[in-house]
């Protein structure tokens, strides 16, 4: 709860107004109230024992009289008071002589007891004495009650109250308009107060509203808020126009920074204690360390320098620039150690920052990497070695062909010292009448293309011609204009001479390679379309023969029949041959495509279907390894395999055959054998069994003589070999290699 | 079939250049007992003439059955196939292919030009003689093929 103090003004008022004026007209009720009260009872004392004096007297003459009746009468009238409780008349003895009550009373009269009038519980209680001629003769007691007071009181407190109330209501209002006169105007300089506090705008005015003392306020306050806005306007002004040039300050300060930061070279700057105020990047990473360790720091604790040769510590720049107060430049071979301890050359520079009064505030360093010029130095001494060294002749001329430099190479082969051509046209090393090349060359060198590995003819000193590979690229000074050109040349003479000599070689072996190549295709289509055509009137020659002799059944003699049955024999015998050398032939001219996988377990499972025949007539027992799968074309390896065991049941010794077909891997290839217990072949035919038609058998043993040269064509086509190892009566091996074109599966051994 | 043959002689033309090849033919149907009318063109270009012009050449009508060599002078026996299926009246004619060339056809060629049967000149005379009723039989499927599609 507010106290009274902190209450606003206002109510302050309505309360110190409605207070007083309460307390006033509280009091005075009260007076008027206790004043009229007091009066009122003496009223009614007076007023009472006069009618008790009036009673008494009338009720003498009963008492005299002993007539009780006529006193109860006059008692009786009593009863015109309405407030009189009880009347009662004793005699001296205190014996009652008569009474009156008002209706309604239950009690008895009080008992009289001495003369007197007095108020008390429960009423006013008035003794009289009853004179006869100046003598008593009896008491009058009479009891009246209050009443009349206790509302008379009531009456005219409710006056009051009213009059209370009514005051009040008029007091408050009364209260309303005078505390507007007073409240209102510091009412409404709080507001303004409160206002300028709150918004901080000190053009917000109080109004006057009356010329007393508020008046005087509000006049006071506005001239105040005027001097504060005046003031704070000036104020403002004065902090934009600061931060204005603060900004300005920070611009240029950036921009500075950005150009420091920016540049190629490292900078640092240090105060006049040489202590590092500024570090720029290009800076940072040449020392290998970060800003942060770096600033603050005295410049000889972070820039190590060291002479190239001595190793001794160069002297800081910073300590020679305090001193000398003058700009000083790095002496030459300098090395900066870097925090990791890599060296860099560098080349730098100091100089001191001076204030506008002229001391100096400290110092700028500007250092930089030098370590590509150093290089490209280095480059160019050893370039120079090089150049003198080569073995080629290395030279440079004008772009009038004059000799510019000359090296020990050019002396060596062309025979001039640097001495004699330096100076003089090159024309000297051209053969005569060459001098065409010659402005060739320079007019390629003044528009600026280079000559490569041109092989030419120059001319020694001695006259003697050499063959040359030159290059000649143009040189340009630092402008980029063309001013010469270098040429190298180096003596072909002997690889040029050999590689003649290897062109015709090489010119000779393809022209007989050629017509080789012709004559092979030739021949093979000569034998693929012989043995094909060739089969045609063979099939007549048979066919007829045989007509012959079913036509004329009896008609021939036993003779003509031979010779009919030779014949045949004959053409039967030749067609075996024609379409064994047309297997052959086929297995170069067919267009087979080597896309297929073939499993030559299977392919072997086919041979020995295919050579049941014989397998069973013999007795033989083919065994085999487990063989790999191969991408290859599959009618090539079912001739192959079946031409080997066929030829191994034919030509089989006492026993029955055995016959293993096995593989091994052997430096990247396959190796096949197939080898039996046959009757083996003697050393000295084992290149020839291979030929087409050669043969070691008589008619004993059929066969046409392709089947080996078969499988030799097809092993060689795959660029593997075939060869036998075999002595008579102990067997034969035979092995061929393939390239290792086998298909890896989990089958393969 | 044996009322289908009753009924007329069959009528087949040979292409064949090698008249040796066509008498041994000619023995083959005798050897199977196919009585028929054999007309022969021994030229590929005589072939081809007469398979445009719709039989002008013969006069005759079209035959049962063509027996083709691949190798003729001047145009190949393939090249007279095609001629035959592009003339609606050969479309549908049994043609057999009997040549010496053991090269093995495409498969794809042989269904396109519906080859009936391709065969290589045996080099035996009994083996030849066996053409004579494979060529019956074929005629006789042939025969039977086209008595079933309605009229």
């Amino acid at each position: 709860m507010r106290t009274f103090r902190d209450m606003p003004i206002k109510q302050k008022l309505t309360v110190i107004i409605m207070s007083v004026t309460a307390a006033a007209l509280v009091l005075t009720g009260l007076g008027i109230v206790i004043s009229d009260s007091l009066l009122f009872r003496a009223t009614m004392r007076r007023d009472i024992s006069a009618l008790a004096q009036i009673v008494a007297d009338n009720s003498t003459a009963a008492l005299a009289f002993d007539d009780p009746r006529a006193a109860t009468e006059t008692l009786a009238s009593l009863k015109a008071r309405p407030h009189l409780t009880a009347a009662c008349i004793y005699l001296l003895n205190g014996a009652m002589f008569a009474s009156y009550l008002r209706p309604g009373e239950s009690g008895g009269c009080p008992a009289a007891t001495q003369d007197q009038l007095r108020f008390t519980s429960s009423g006013l209680l008035i003794h009289r004495p009853v004179d006869l001629n100046g003598r008593r003769i009896g008491t009058l007691v009479m009891l009246y009650d209050l009443g009349e007071i206790s509302e008379h009181i009531r009456l005219y407190a409710q006056a009051v109250l009213f009059v209370l109330l009514v005051s009040s209501a008029m007091a408050f209002l009364l209260s309303s308009r005078l505390r507007a006169i007073i409240a209102e105007p510091i009412a409404q300089l709080a507001q303004a107060t409160t206002a300028v506090s709150e918004t901080r705008d000190y053009s917000i005015r109080a109004q006057k509203l009356s010329d007393d003392e508020l008046g005087k306020l509000a006049d006071d306050f506005n001239e105040m808020l005027a001097r504060i806005q005046s003031q704070d306007d000036e104020l403002r002004k004065a902090l934009l126009a600061q931060a204005a040039a603060l900004q300005q300050t920070q611009e240029v300060r950036d921009s500075l920074r950005t150009t420091l930061a920016s540049i190629g070279d490292a900078v640092m700057s240090t105060d006049a204690e040489g202590r590092v105020v500024f570090v720029n990047p290009v800076a940072l990473k040449l020392l290998g360390m970060a800003e942060a360790d770096v600033i603050g720091k005295h410049l000889d604790q972070v820039f190590h320098i060291v002479n190239e040769f001595s190793r001794a510590e160069v002297e800081s720049p910073v300590t020679k620039v305090l001193r000398e107060g003058r700009i000083v430049d790095l002496a030459n071979h300098t090395i900066l150690i870097t925090q990791d301890g890599t060296e860099i050359p560098i080349a730098d520079s100091g100089a001191p920052i001076r204030s506008q009064n002229g001391s100096v505030q400290g110092t700028v360093l500007v250092f930089r990497d030098v370590t590509a010029r150093r290089r490209a130095e280095q480059t160019s001494v050893l370039l120079a070695t090089v150049v003198e060294s080569s073995d080629d002749a290395i030279f440079s001329k004008d772009l009038n062909g004059i000799v510019t430099s000359w090296n020990r190479g050019a002396e060596r082969i062309f025979g001039f010292s640097a001495d004699e051509i330096i100076g003089r046209s090159i024309l000297a090393i051209f053969p005569d009448g060459q001098t065409e090349e010659l402005a060739d060359i320079l007019e390629c060198t003044r528009r600026g293309e280079r000559i490569e590995h041109r092989e030419t003819v120059r001319r020694t000193k001695a006259g003697e011609l050499l063959n040359v590979s030159v290059t000649i690229s143009p040189m340009q000074d630092p402008l980029g204009r063309i001013m010469g050109a270098s040429a190298v040349s180096r003596d072909i003479t002997d690889q040029v001479r050999a590689a003649e000599r290897l062109a015709r070689l090489n010119a000779d072996l393809q022209r007989s390679n050629e017509s080789l190549a012709l004559n092979n295709q030739d021949l093979e289509r000569f034998a693929f379309i012989a043995s094909h055509d060739l089969q045609e009137p063979l099939r007549m020659i048979t066919a007829y023969s045989q007509l012959l002799i079913g036509s004329y059944p009896g008609q021939f003699d036993k003779d003509a029949t031979m010779f009919v049955g030779t014949i045949v024999e004959g053409t039967r015998r030749m067609r075996e041959l024609l379409t064994d050398l047309l297997a052959y032939t086929e297995i170069r001219a067919g267009n087979e495509e080597l896309a297929e996988v073939v499993d030559l377990n299977l392919v072997l499972d086919d041979v020995r279907q295919n050579l049941k025949a014989a397998i069973d007539e013999s007795g033989a027992i083919v065994t085999n390894d487990i063989l790999p799968k191969l991408r290859a074309y599959r009618g090539h390896f079912q001739p192959l395999f079946q031409n080997l065991i066929g030829n191994a049941i034919k030509y089989r010794g006492e026993r029955p055959p055995r016959i293993h077909v096995s593989v091994q891997e052997e430096d990247g290839k396959l190796r096949f054998a197939v080898s039996d217990n046959g009757m083996g072949i003697e050393p000295s035919y084992h290149k020839q069994i291979f030929e087409v038609f050669k043969r070691l058998h008589g008619k004993k043993i059929p066969g046409t003589g392709v089947g080996l040269a078969i499988c030799q064509r097809i092993v060689e086509r795959y660029g593997g070999r075939i060869w036998v190892e075999s002595q008579p009566e102990q067997g034969a091996t035979f092995l061929f290699t393939l390239p290792n074109v086998a298909v890896h599966t989990a089958g393969e051994n | 079939m044996d009322g289908a043959s009753n009924q007329r002689r069959s009528r087949i033309l040979v292409i064949e250049d090698n008249p040796a090849d066509v008498e041994l033919l000619r023995r083959a149907l005798r050897y199977a007992g196919l009585d028929c009318e054999l007309a022969v063109i021994d030229d590929g270009a005589d072939a081809l003439t007469f398979v445009r012009q719709s039989g002008t050449l013969s006069g005759g009508p079209v035959p049962d059955l063509a027996i083709v060599d691949l190798n003729l002078p001047k145009h190949g026996g393939l090249e007279i196939v095609a001629a035959m299926r592009a003339n609606p009246l050969f479309s549908e004619l049994a043609v057999v292919i009997l040549t010496s060339s053991s090269a093995p056809r495409d498969r794809a060629v042989l269904e396109r030009f519906q080859i009936a049967r391709y065969m290589v000149k045996p080099p035996d005379l009994d083996e030849f003689l066996k053409i004579g009723s494979e060529l019956k039989q074929i005629l006789a499927a042939h025969d039977r093929r086209e008595r079933s599609i309605p009229t």
